[in-house]
């Protein structure tokens, strides 16, 4: 049978779309700015090597650069002097590294459980709970240090409770467990919802058949379950790992200077223009980041069982009467539902009790009508809350548009060739392994100064842009969600619909994507939340400062002096952006769940 | 579809300064500055509506880089267009940074060319070559909480047990207070006394935050009784349900680190002329009499009073400090390296 030209290239041609935008907004920019570091006119790598034989960013390994030769007498030396321990210096990325771990295996032990009670609970509001669950991940840092403050600070909620109930107080801000909490707030939630998606698309069929022939529950779980859920945490884990090593202001507004990050550091090698140390220092995440998920990718590859789609498991009633205060499983839900309030809830209402309480402790409007008065003053400069509101949905669209088919592409050419297409999916995620403050700095000194192109000085700006950039931002999102799925599905299902007739795009529509709504469902969210947060390349590319968004306008009324040096303005238009994205994240679930089995 | 969106490379439009028949001005001025210089009853949008009132066919844009000066140095560096006639809001860091970033100058030297440039205070000059001219200036202090504590007073106090976990301060390489307080410990302790003057500070639990603002959250919010902020503090904190207690201001040494916020002239501005006269306006008493208000900010020129209700509550140190142009050039990134580095381990 002859197939349309159409449909032979409709996917190649979707790659070539997907690559050119990633190469304008993404690999183009960042080169220009990484080559600084290994280009430098000097020596090639040479402000790499610096790095590497610096104590201070690499610790004990600092010998390894500075004096290979060395190395073996070193450690004889060291094993002579009795192996002293607080000799061993892990160094600025060791640092980093570590707290990111602690990260990642926090957010993973919060938002496990959340994913349980989600996919096996029936409850009122579940669907709706579901679909705010990733609120946390657009929030400005400064607002999180606000809410996280109001919520475990000095005279915080806690500490007030504690009080209250005869306990002592407790003194976690600026230390390292409120930074791995912050970064958990921020993460948690990712893993809870991915896995969730992972949980809600195993066919019950499967375990039905292994209790069937003689499992036991435990053992339906580890042998048709737990398989299919693994690939989904350990992403999500590995993606709260890579946030957490390239965090940076939540670091310092909650944390303090002694807990800094490579982010921080590079952040001030940027401000002060010191830009070969800073490519040098980017590069080194990037090889530590990007080479963690070329590891993890072809883990996964070897893991992704065999599933047919098919209906999700029934769901256990969460209240079941008098009986739910004596079933331990119950208990435990409503134990995790009470740290995931303090953790998760607290904060973000926290915040919204700060946006109404003025300076004295009282009960106030005055940061409402702040907005208003900025909504109607016609001075030049400006920030007006409804066009931010409206720029800020209009680029989550347009990212959520763009992404979306990026991101199913990406993940299609992953999953058809073994091992190249994991390398090519880790090369095609980099946009998630780059330091922000890089590939913002790479916008600005190759798409917003101009490039010169046959003699034209060409400048790429203005909402086109910013939504480029963000689907650049969001779309590994999406194949991160859709590659376990796409790569569990029996391919025969597909072919079939082929051999009666249909065209390889109408059963990529028809068959293969109905199948992975849920997953689908999940990476369109993050998206529409990476569109929603995204501040640095947004100010960059938004032209003449007409279309700032939300984040933005949030950001210039924590400098506005009008109401005296308040966070009140920024926390009120918090409580805005909190508000849209919830509602949006509902929308989202509910139009995408309409095509769900 | 197309993920480009073209802009040529035309000129801005109406840029052009022939002076009219009566001497006046025609034309647009383009202000870089930051984003709270402009908006509703900001500094900025006074000068902007005074000045086009006084000079009807000229009309003043202000434009607000995210990264300050840095825009321009980097546009400079690579070979694109600055986009602007003046710049607004610089310090003695900046600049100094800026000319040891570029070959040639970012900046005109105006100081002769404009009327009013010898009636700033001398003590507040920044640049050796005339170029940035002051407009108005802060003073780092203390903030301290009246109620917690006695005022420290003196640098060594800082150290004491007895004032132990009672300070915040900011990180000295995002934070323009941070970094003032950290010059202001080298102008004390020297370049070779400062790191272990800072040693003591974190060995006294000294909480080091990103910038101001979370620092002066975090002190609202009682977490410790002292922080690095403004002399002014009070302008923003008074009247008779605030607790002047919570809004001490406190001189160490007697001294407070002074900050000048200065103007400069772009090389390549298109319009040279209204920048220039636009500065001389801003230099004008009325001008200095509002920016100080509006910016709540001590005016830079000699012999201004910004009136009672700032006077009242803004306070000038007896001895102020500042490191000149000279003195920080060559040696600020390293100073605050080298300080990073010691908090960091």
């Amino acid at each position: 049978m002859q197939r349309p030209a159409a449909d032979r290239l409709a996917l190649p041609a979707g790659l070539v779309v997907t690559l050119a935008v990633l190469g304008v907004v993404f690999y183009y920019p960042v080169s220009r700015v990484l080559l600084a570091a290994i280009d430098p006119g000097g020596a090639a790598f040479a402000p790499i090597r610096a790095i590497l034989a610096d104590p201070f960013y690499t610790g004990i390994a600092h010998y390894a650069f500075a004096d290979p030769l060395g190395v073996p007498e070193g450690i004889i030396a060291w094993v002579r002097n009795g192996i002293p321990l607080a000799a061993v210096e892990f160094g600025l990325f060791g640092f980093t590294a570590y707290q990111a771990a602690l990260s990642a295996l926090a957010s993973v032990a919060l938002g496990l459980p959340g994913a349980y009670v989600l996919a096996r609970y029936e409850f009122p509001g579940r669907k709706t709970l579901r679909s705010v669950t990733i609120v946390p991940f657009v929030l400005p840092s400064i607002l999180v240090a606000v809410g996280f403050q109001a919520m475990f600070g000095a005279t915080g909620l806690v500490n007030e409770f504690l009080v209250a109930v005869g306990l002592g107080r407790i003194d976690v801000m600026f230390t390292l467990p409120i930074v791995i909490l912050a970064h958990a707030f921020y993460n948690a939630p990712l893993v809870t919802r991915l896995v969730t998606a992972a949980w809600e698309g195993i066919d019950a069929q499967q375990i039905e058949s292994a209790r069937a022939m003689g499992a036991s529950p435990l053992r339906a779980f580890r042998d048709v379950v737990a398989p299919q859920l693994i690939p989904a945490a350990l992403t999500a884990g590995l993606l709260a790992f890579v946030f957490s090593f390239m965090s940076f202001p939540i670091v310092l507004a909650l944390g303090g200077l002694e807990l800094q990050t490579v982010e921080v550091w590079l952040y001030a090698k940027v401000q002060s223009l010191a830009l070969e140390e800073a490519a040098a220092l980017a590069v080194l995440e990037t090889v530590i980041t990007l080479g963690l998920m070329y590891l993890y990718l072809r883990y996964e590859a070897t893991q992704v069982g065999i599933r047919g789609g098919g209906t999700s498991q029934s769901r256990r009633p969460l209240l079941a009467g008098t009986k739910t205060l004596g079933d331990p499983r119950r208990l435990a839900v409503f134990g995790y539902g009470l740290v995931a309030a303090i953790v998760f809830l607290g904060p973000v209402v926290s915040l919204i009790l700060e946006s109404i309480t003025g300076p004295d402790g009282g009960f106030t409007l005055a940061y409402y009508e702040f907005l208003l008065a900025q909504q109607a003053s016609a001075a030049v400069g400006t920030v007006k809350p409804l066009p931010a509101i409206q720029n800020s949905l209009l680029f989550a669209v347009g990212t959520l548009l763009l992404a979306v088919p990026m991101g199913v592409i990406v993940s299609i050419v992953a999953t058809r060739d073994g091992r190249g297409g994991r390398l090519a999916e880790a090369l095609l995620s980099a946009p998630i392994a780059v330091s922000g403050i890089v590939v913002g700095l790479g916008l600005l000194q190759t798409l917003v100064f101009g490039v010169d192109v046959l003699g034209h000085r060409l400048t790429v700006t203005g909402p086109v842009a910013v939504v480029a950039a963000h689907a650049v931002a969001a779309y590994p999102f999406v194949s991160r969600t859709v590659t376990p799925a796409l790569a569990g599905l029996d391919d025969r299902l597909a072919e079939a619909a082929r051999s009666l007739g249909a065209s390889r795009v109408r059963a990529l529509l028809t068959v293969t994507l109905p199948l992975i709504v849920a997953p689908l469902l999940a990476g369109a969210a993050f998206a529409f939340a990476i569109s929603i947060g995204e501040f640095d390349s947004t100010v960059l590319l938004a032209e003449g400062g007409g279309s700032y968004t939300m984040p933005v306008a949030l950001e210039r009324y924590v400098g506005n002096r009008s109401l005296g040096p308040s966070l009140g303005p920024a926390t009120a238009m918090g409580t805005v952006l909190l508000t849209v994205t919830a509602v949006s994240f509902v929308v989202i679930d509910r139009v995408g769940g309409r095509y769900d089995g | 579809m197309s993920a480009t969106a073209l802009s040529g490379c035309a000129g801005e439009d109406g840029t052009d300064t022939e002076p009219t028949g009566t001497g006046g001005f025609s034309g647009t001025l383009q202000v870089a500055t930051y984003s709270s210089f402009t908006g509703a009853d900001t500094a900025g949008n006074w000068l902007k509506s005074v000045f086009e009132a006084a000079h009807p066919d000229v009309t003043v844009e202000f434009t607000t880089p995210e990264n300050g000066l840095n825009q321009y140095i980097l546009r400079q560096q690579n070979g694109a267009e600055i986009d602007a006639d003046l710049y607004i809001g610089l310090n003695t860091a900046e600049l100094v940074r800026a000319d040891q970033e570029l070959d040639g100058s970012l900046f005109e030297t105006v100081e002769n060319d404009l009327e009013r440039a010898d009636t700033v205070k001398s003590a507040l000059q920044i640049d050796p070559d005339g170029r940035a001219i002051p407009y108005d200036t802060g003073y780092i202090s203390l903030v301290y909480d009246g109620n917690e504590v006695e005022n420290p007073e003196t640098f060594d106090a800082l150290t004491s047990p007895e004032y132990e976990g009672d300070l915040i301060v900011q990180n000295a390489q995002q934070s323009d207070p941070g970094r003032a307080f950290l010059l202001w410990t080298i102008a004390e302790k020297g370049p070779d006394g400062y790191l272990e003057y800072w040693n003591e500070l974190v060995g006294n639990d000294v909480t080091i935050l990103s910038d101001w603002e979370p620092a002066y959250g975090a002190y609202m919010n009682d977490e410790a009784p002292m922080v690095v902020s403004y002399s002014t503090d009070q302008v923003y904190y008074h009247g008779e349900d605030v607790d002047m207690q919570k809004h001490q201001v406190g001189f160490l040494n007697d001294q407070a680190y002074a900050n000048p916020e200065a103007m400069a002239l772009f090389a390549d501005a298109d319009a040279p002329e209204l920048g220039r006269a636009f500065m001389d306006f801003v230099l004008s008493p009325a001008a200095q009499r509002e920016i100080a208000v509006r910016n709540v900010q001590f005016p830079a020129v000699e012999g201004i009073d910004p009136g009672e209700e700032f006077s009242q509550y803004a306070y000038e140190p007896p001895e102020p400090v500042t490191f000149s142009y000279d003195e920080l050039s060559g040696n600020v990134n390293g100073w605050i390296d080298d300080w990073a580095r010691e908090i960091a381990n």
